[in-house]
């Protein structure tokens, strides 16, 4: 097997550490994402991985080889580059070459598997064109296309959509999935954007400060996320602080306050068990929790609370309240939807009921030190 | 993205050793004909001069003469052409590049190149073409004449006025092209803010576009007075005998028997002087500007 | 519609007097020049018919000749050099963590803000302390001299917008350091080297000050005798030789940019 492993890499620049000691196995053919924001190390770790920048600790092997002081020429691995770093002076058909070239392929072989290239991506067309005459969507391709022709172990992707517009990046998506199923090569792809990571890759890892906050796949580290900054990270989402107070088969049961005087009971299945008094975050996101003028009709296994209206701000696709639970605040999303005729123009300052499934709230075995959650739902509300 | 993109790879290749290697031949050489060449000025200042050569004795006559009120005068009338030469640069220039950098980008071009091409033709020839020009049986004392406007034909050239036109003439595009580059970057939406915010069009041109544009104009200065003050084919050909500027003077103590080097050592050195406190004093100027940018 | 200020309609009203005004300026006085190389008379006044004779006369000038062919010989040795020199001092000063780059960066500045006639005395000066014997050399020293700076900055402009992102693609895609340079980067900064060395080819061709320190008896470029013929007042001849050089030069300038793009 050739799969990439990384061994305790770590990355230190001057006395700032880029990456920390990461370990990390990615599986042959896999499509994996590291997905985090500007600054968390994410492209330094692609980088080692190319070659361009060598680990100051730690290793990374394809199969049994280790490459991590390998220069970039001599590794079986290949880079689309944010900005695409096609060569401006030479043809598309020398660029999609010039792997193939340096290594002095034989010319006919170089012909027809630029040939194949060009079809895979669909450039038959423009391939005596100059880079500068291409489209941003076009420029993409043929990067793709020259990074391809070598046929790498591993394909690593910096950031590769970030230029392009909304529509354009959705399509290329699509289009990178199925060359990515054509080819069966390891991706490994690098991006800020969450909704491109959960769309596109099988697994992914969320970067935070140099070390990875999880790695899952998709829909395990939306809904299930193991630290604050994962929950908070992707999508949108309530963090309540609260205390352990009674554990039972299938759920527990956390009370939630800020003050004395507020204090609310939330149940919340686990996937690990918590002990007796321990004080957890609660990870609920705002599309799980519904919100009404009267109680649901059902009861069992929900939790209903009761709370007042502060703030609404439309979106589009959903409208958000932000509802006030006792001290809490807690963000509701709510889909347009007329089947939800009777909840239409809720308004400020109402009293509403809020519910949700108890599988729907998670347990993070984590306290929000930097308060980010409250922090921020305070920089949402508007100020009357 | 990243903050800390330097790339090691790169670091390798580009460590101080290999920039010193690739550096190398320029500085030897530039230290060899250029550095030490200034070294040998000051040190000939201070000899004896020979009729041909040059006398190995100490002697400071050449800068007691260098000081004398001729020699003196000569500074002065180099200093003051030259100032008029700039001052009426910028008056020209400045229009002409606003204009240039106010009209559609294909004109631009157009402009540029067709005030470039004269300048492309031998620097002598463009002058000996004013000779042509203003001399006594010239074209435009025939014209004058023609019209009526004069009798007998005027003597335009030798004269220090044919010297300042002919300097205006040849170092005008060295003023129009740095505040032209300027103006062609100038941000239009900076006067709209500023007549946004109630000042009419005239103040708006002196508080917002010439300061803005004074880097231009600045680097321009520099570019004409320079050289300007250095001079010597143009009042040559066309300027009078008994207004000389420093660089003929120093010329004729070089080039014509008996030879005086170190006369023409000495006023070479005021002359570098001149141009080293012209810059330095430029610089500072510069740097203040960039600071309050 | 946008706004118009009254200064902008103010300039666009004058805009064609302006240009009008300035463009019979730079290019009366030449013009004239080469009407009059086809005047038919031994003064510079009145019209007396059309003549080739000057290119005649010039055609059968030997100096003329020796200078013409002085002045391209000199103009290509100090391009050649100045150009290396200038290629690799501006690879070498792409390097901003190298220690002395802003100090050797101060002294490229020097000889471009130098009065050609400081440079000429003093190069002058050390050929005579050397006892150095003048002529076609020291010509070549000078030129290359004051041409280096030049060259370094019009390439150094070229490296600045050299996207450094496209060595790593090269190194990712197999090329190693050498590769890389003649692959991609020489041929991508071609366009400024030639630059260069088409600027510093006009600087030494149109040199008079500098070349007339540095020469000796016998060395002439072109501008040497130009001057030298204004000089003696053999002036219609050389209003046919100025008529030859400006033509040379608008040709000159008309052909390189289509060669400029064959080449690259």
């Amino acid at each position: 097997m050739e799969d990439l492993r990384l061994v305790n890499v770590t990355k230190k620049f001057d006395n700032f550490i880029a990456v920390d000691s990461i370990d990390l196995e990615i599986k042959q053919g896999e499509f994996f994402s590291f997905l985090g924001p500007s600054g968390c190390g994410k492209t330094t770790l692609l980088r080692m991985i190319a070659g361009f920048e060598i680990p100051t600790e730690g290793n990374i092997f394809i199969g049994d080889t280790d490459i991590s002081k390998l220069p970039p020429y001599k590794r079986p691995v290949n880079t689309i580059f944010q900005n695409y770093s096609l060569f401006p002076h030479i043809s598309i058909y020398d660029n999609i070459a010039f792997g193939l070239k340096v290594k002095k392929v034989h010319k006919s072989e170089i012909k027809d598997r630029v040939q194949q290239m060009l079809k895979l991506v669909k450039m038959e067309a423009h391939k005596s064109k100059f880079p500068n005459q291409l489209s941003g969507g076009q420029k993409q391709r043929i990067a793709i296309a020259r990074a391809l022709i070598n046929e790498p172990k591993v394909l690593l992707l910096d950031e590769p959509l970030a230029a392009l517009d909304l529509k354009l990046r959705q399509h290329m998506l699509i289009e990178l999935m199925n060359i990515h199923d054509a080819v069966g090569i390891t991706f490994l792809y690098v991006t800020h954007d969450q909704s491109e990571a959960l769309n596109i890759a099988d697994r992914l890892a969320i970067m935070n400060k140099g070390s990875f906050a999880q790695v899952g796949m998709p829909d395990d580290v939306y809904e299930r996320p193991e630290t604050i900054f994962a929950a908070y990270f992707i999508g949108d989402t309530n963090l309540i602080e609260g205390r352990v107070v009674e554990i039972h088969d299938e759920f527990a049961t956390v009370v939630c306050h800020t003050d004395s005087e507020h204090e609310i009971e939330i149940d919340t299945t686990y996937h690990r068990q918590p002990v007796l008094d321990e004080v957890i975050t609660l990870s609920l996101r705002p599309e799980k929790i519904a919100i009404s003028r009267r109680p649901p009709k059902r009861k069992d296994d929900f939790n209903i609370l009761q709370g007042v209206i502060e703030d609404i701000l439309y979106g589009g696709t959903h409208t958000q309240y932000i509802v006030k639970v006792g001290a809490h605040f807690l963000r509701v999303f709510q889909q347009h939807k007329k089947v939800y005729i009777d909840e239409l123009s809720l308004d400020w300052e109402e009293h509403v009921y809020l519910y949700w499934h108890d599988t729907d709230t998670h347990i993070i075995f984590e306290t929000d030190k930097n308060k980010v959650n409250s922090e921020n739902i305070m920089k949402t509300i508007r100020r009357k | 993205m990243e903050r800390y993109t330097n790339n090691e790879i790169t670091k390798i290749e580009k460590d101080n050793k290999s920039s010193l290697i690739l550096t190398t031949p320029f500085l030897i050489w530039i230290t060899f004909f250029f550095l030490i060449p200034y070294l040998i000025v000051i040190f000939y200042s201070v000899l004896t001069p020979g009729v041909y050569d040059i006398k190995f004795i100490f002697s400071l006559e050449s800068w007691k003469a260098a000081f004398s009120s001729s020699y003196l005068d000569s500074i002065t009338h180099s200093l003051v052409m030259s100032l008029l030469t700039t001052i009426i640069t910028i008056l020209i220039g400045f229009p002409v590049a606003y204009v240039i950098a106010n009209s559609s980008k294909r004109k631009q071009n157009l402009f540029i190149v067709l005030i470039i091409i004269p300048f492309w033709t031998n620097f002598i020839i463009r002058i000996f073409s004013w000779k042509i020009f203003l001399s006594a049986q010239g074209l435009l004392n025939n014209a004058l004449i023609y019209f009526g406007l004069i009798d007998e034909p005027l003597m335009l050239l030798r004269t220090n006025g044919a010297v300042l036109l002919v300097m205006v003439y040849v170092y005008l595009p060295y003023m129009i092209l740095p505040i032209y580059s300027v103006l062609e970057k100038f941000n239009y939406s900076l006067l709209e803010a500023s007549m946004d915010l109630g000042a009419n069009e005239i103040r708006s041109f002196f508080k917002i576009t010439l300061p803005l544009s004074m880097e231009g104009i600045f680097a321009g200065s520099i570019l004409v007075f320079i050289p300007a003050l250095g001079t010597y084919i143009i009042p040559q050909l066309v300027g009078h005998q008994s207004s000389a500027f420093i660089g003929q003077l120093i010329t004729f103590k070089v080039k014509s028997i008996p030879r005086n080097w170190p006369l023409a050592s000495a006023l070479s050195f005021i002359l570098l002087l001149l141009v080293a406190v012209i810059l330095f004093t430029g610089y500072n100027y510069y740097k203040q500007g960039l600071r309050r940018k | 519609m946008t706004y118009q200020s009254n200064i902008k309609r103010f300039f666009d009203g004058f805009n064609i007097v302006i240009f009008t005004l300035i463009l019979l300026f730079l290019y009366i006085p030449i013009l004239i020049l080469i009407i009059y190389s086809f005047n038919d008379s031994k003064i510079i006044s009145g019209w007396s018919g059309f003549t080739f004779k000057y290119y005649k006369i010039l055609w059968e000038n030997e100096n003329l000749k020796n200078a013409f062919l002085n002045s391209l010989l000199v103009a290509s040795i100090s391009t050649i050099i100045s150009t290396t020199i200038g290629l690799i001092t501006a690879l070498g000063l792409e390097n901003r963590y190298f220690k002395a780059k802003k100090f050797i960066q101060g002294i490229i500045f020097l000889p471009l803000v130098m009065p050609d006639i400081l440079m000429g005395i003093s190069i002058a000066m050390l050929f005579s302390f050397l006892r150095f014997p003048m002529g076609r050399m020291t010509v070549i020293i000078a030129h290359i001299t004051f041409c280096v700076s030049y060259t370094i900055i019009v390439i150094q402009s070229r490296l600045k917008g050299f996207d450094h992102t496209l060595q790593e693609a090269a190194m990712d895609l197999g090329a190693n350091k050498t590769k890389f340079f003649w692959k991609v980067k020489f041929p991508i900064i071609l366009p400024g080297i030639l630059a260069a060395a088409l600027l510093a080819f006009t600087l030494s061709l149109d040199d008079f000050i500098i070349t007339f320190f540095s020469t000796g008896r016998g060395f002439n470029t072109l501008p040497i005798y130009v001057e030298s013929a204004i000089r003696r007042g053999s002036v219609t001849t050389i209003n046919a030789l100025s008529t030859i050089m400006i033509l040379l030069t608008l040709f000159i300038t008309i052909i390189s940019k289509p060669i400029r793009k064959m080449i690259i």
